[in-house]
């Protein structure tokens, strides 16, 4: 456990040493800004349904595959390079520690990032209150759910990050391959999204192999009821065992690199 | 230093064997390490020094054998083993933008150092290692190749380790940095054990109690120079600086002593003169008819000739030759 949080302060620490890390945030966050900013203005003439709070997090996931390469590429590839991973072992540290310390780097990362972004609507209903419950900013509810959402998004799609990261020694081939599969699951999502089957269940258990098992595709469609709030614990799940699942691949990954 | 009052044994291996799928990198290594001993292992390139160092370090597990390590069995908790040693790595891998004193200070973190104790080890390993203030505030990536082998000594110190295993810890420094690795070595001498792997000879004859030479995966010799001269000292060495044909010096020599060997020939010059290493188990006496022979021989132009006695090159060259032969099948009918 100690070592956990010593790989953890390391990375995080890493990470706040990087420019290229830094570059990637103002650039994502000055868009996303941007964005916003466009699309609150806008608001009132489209017929986007959800809270406007929402937009921002459809921003932060769809943007993700220009933001996430960039935390995550350097946590392996840069390792394998210099071969410090030989180093790393020779200290009493178990290589699903390090996974697991070097993805909640990277998610603290992006949860830094997140944060931010989010201080947008935070930031308009303080300086102009009126302007900011009228756009629904001021619903705790919306706040939640969406944070959830991109919370447990996030987390997987790190975990992607850093299993492609642990496959080469080549950083932009990392950073790619990120790109390449986080663009594939997004248009997935995008893809499948309305043609959900039957939202119906019937046994608790059935309900419980849909969370984990099948409704992956179908997460755009879960975005809705999280945005207003409803929290949906079988996207959760789903996502969760996704994440555990890459992390797993990423161990594996090392641990073969070893022998 | 004899069985008998060799202290406890901080490394025990026995009949180590380890594959890299088709080839076989260890064939069968046995020998122990005694406490507070320094021993230097030495071999060809390929040898299998980085596989048994590796092994011992708990990195790899081994296919077949029994190792032992400050008591603990590497075969039933390998990661154990890394608490009670300091280990660097070939080509002393180093992250490259953290500053020598962050990443001495997370390695500490690492191995389980914490709170006065954590301050107080850095502060002697940096002291040991000779890593002043100045330096110790720089990028790694911007160290020389010295100072980054001292930053990686000075890790594998940090934990108080009782066997430091350094595998080619003066590879690419000048003689001056290669000193100041001993001299840390000699100071720390007794307090800890030190396994060292090496290609310099002069090095690990300087500074090692004990060496023991690999090649192609096992065993072929091992003991104190002293030792290793006796088991050769029955032989001697000639060295003679000539021209010719390789072959019919040879032949020559061989006629007038069947015993003699061929241990080494390099060039010395472009002109195509060689410097041959024969041993004899003739004697000296030999020697005069050799030369008498070949400087009667019209073909051949002799413009040096010594007696040696053995040192840790000819008995490394020697030891490692018998091995290299039966596995160079190229080269095996023209010697
Ligand atoms: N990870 C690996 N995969 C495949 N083969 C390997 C691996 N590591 C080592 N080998 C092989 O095992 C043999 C021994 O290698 P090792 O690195 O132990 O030699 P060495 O004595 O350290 O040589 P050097 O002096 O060049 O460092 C070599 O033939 C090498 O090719
Ligand atoms: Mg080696």
């Amino acid at each position: 456990m100690k070592s956990f949080y010593t790989i953890l302060r390391y990375e995080i620490f890493a990470l706040f040493i990087s420019p290229s890390t830094y570059v990637a945030a103002f650039y994502f966050l000055s868009l996303l800004a941007i964005g916003f900013r466009f699309f609150i203005e806008t608001f009132s003439n489209t017929d986007w349904l959800l809270p406007p709070l929402s937009s921002l997090v459809v921003g932060l996931l769809f943007g993700s595959p220009a933001l996430i390469p960039f935390i995550t590429m350097r946590c392996f590839a840069e390792e394998r390079r210099l071969g410090t991973l030989e180093t790393l072992f020779s200290a009493p540290v178990s290589s699903w520690t390090l996974v697991l310390g070097k993805w909640f780097g990277c998610f603290v990362f992006f949860l830094i990032i997140s944060t931010l972004a989010l201080c947008y609507p935070l930031l308009l209903i303080i300086m102009f209150p009126e302007q900011g419950s009228n756009l629904g900013f001021n619903e705790i509810e919306n706040w939640i759910g969406s944070t959830l959402y991109l919370l447990i998004f996030g987390a997987t799609f790190i975990a992607i990050g850093v299993f492609s990261s642990s496959i080469t020694k080549n950083q932009m081939v990392a950073g790619m391959l990120t790109f390449t599969l986080l663009t594939a699951y997004l248009s997935i999502m995008v893809f499948s999204f309305g043609n959900q089957t039957s939202n119906t269940y019937y046994t608790i258990s059935q309900k419980l192999s849909d969370g984990l098992f099948g409704t992956y595709i179908n997460g755009l469609d879960k975005f809705g009821q999280f945005s207003v709030g409803l929290i949906d614990l079988s996207t959760i799940l789903n996502q969760l065992v996704l994440t555990i699942f890459f992390l797993i691949l990423s161990t594996i990954q090392i641990e073969r690199l070893n022998n | 230093m004899s069985a008998e009052n060799k202290p406890l044994p901080i490394i025990e291996v026995v009949n180590l064997k380890k594959s890299f799928g088709r080839i076989q990198a260890l064939k069968g290594v046995s020998f122990s390490i005694g406490k507070g001993e320094i021993v230097g292992f030495l071999g060809p390139n390929g040898a299998g020094k980085s596989t048994t160092l590796r092994i011992l370090s708990g990195l790899i597990p081994a296919d077949a054998g029994e190792a032992k390590v400050c008591g603990v069995d590497l075969a039933q908790e390998e990661g154990l083993v890394r608490n009670h040693i300091g280990y660097l790595p070939e080509n002393n891998p180093l992250p490259e933008d953290l500053r020598v004193i962050e990443y001495l200070r997370f390695r500490a973190l690492l191995k389980g150092l914490e709170g006065s104790r954590l301050k107080e080890r850095i502060k002697v390993v940096l002291d040991i290692c000779d890593l002043e203030r100045k330096i110790s505030e720089r990028k790694i990536g911007n160290l020389s190749k010295g100072y980054r082998q001292r930053v990686g000594i000075a890790d594998s110190l940090l934990a108080e380790p009782r066997l430091v295993i350094l595998d080619e810890p003066t590879i690419g420094l000048d003689p001056h940095q290669s000193a100041v690795t001993r001299k840390m070595m000699e100071r720390l001498r007794g307090e800890v054990s030190f396994l060292l792997s090496s290609h310099i000879l002069s090095e690990v004859e300087a500074c090692c109690d004990r060496m023991i030479i690999l090649s192609h995966g096992q065993i072929v010799a091992e003991g104190s120079l002293y030792e290793l001269q006796k088991r050769f000292v029955n032989k001697t060495i000639f060295q003679i600086d000539a021209s010719g044909n390789k072959i019919d010096i040879q032949k020559r020599i061989r006629s007038i002593d069947r015993t003699c060997e061929l241990i080494q020939d390099d060039p010395v010059e472009v002109s195509g003169k060689r410097r041959y290493n024969f041993s004899t188990e003739q004697g000296e006496q030999i020697a005069e008819r050799i030369i008498r022979t070949l400087l009667e021989e019209k073909n051949i132009r002799i413009s040096g000739f010594q007696i040696r006695r053995p040192d840790l090159e000819t008995i490394f060259l020697r030891a490692t030759k018998k091995n290299w032969e039966k596995h160079d099948f190229l080269n095996r009918n023209k010697i």
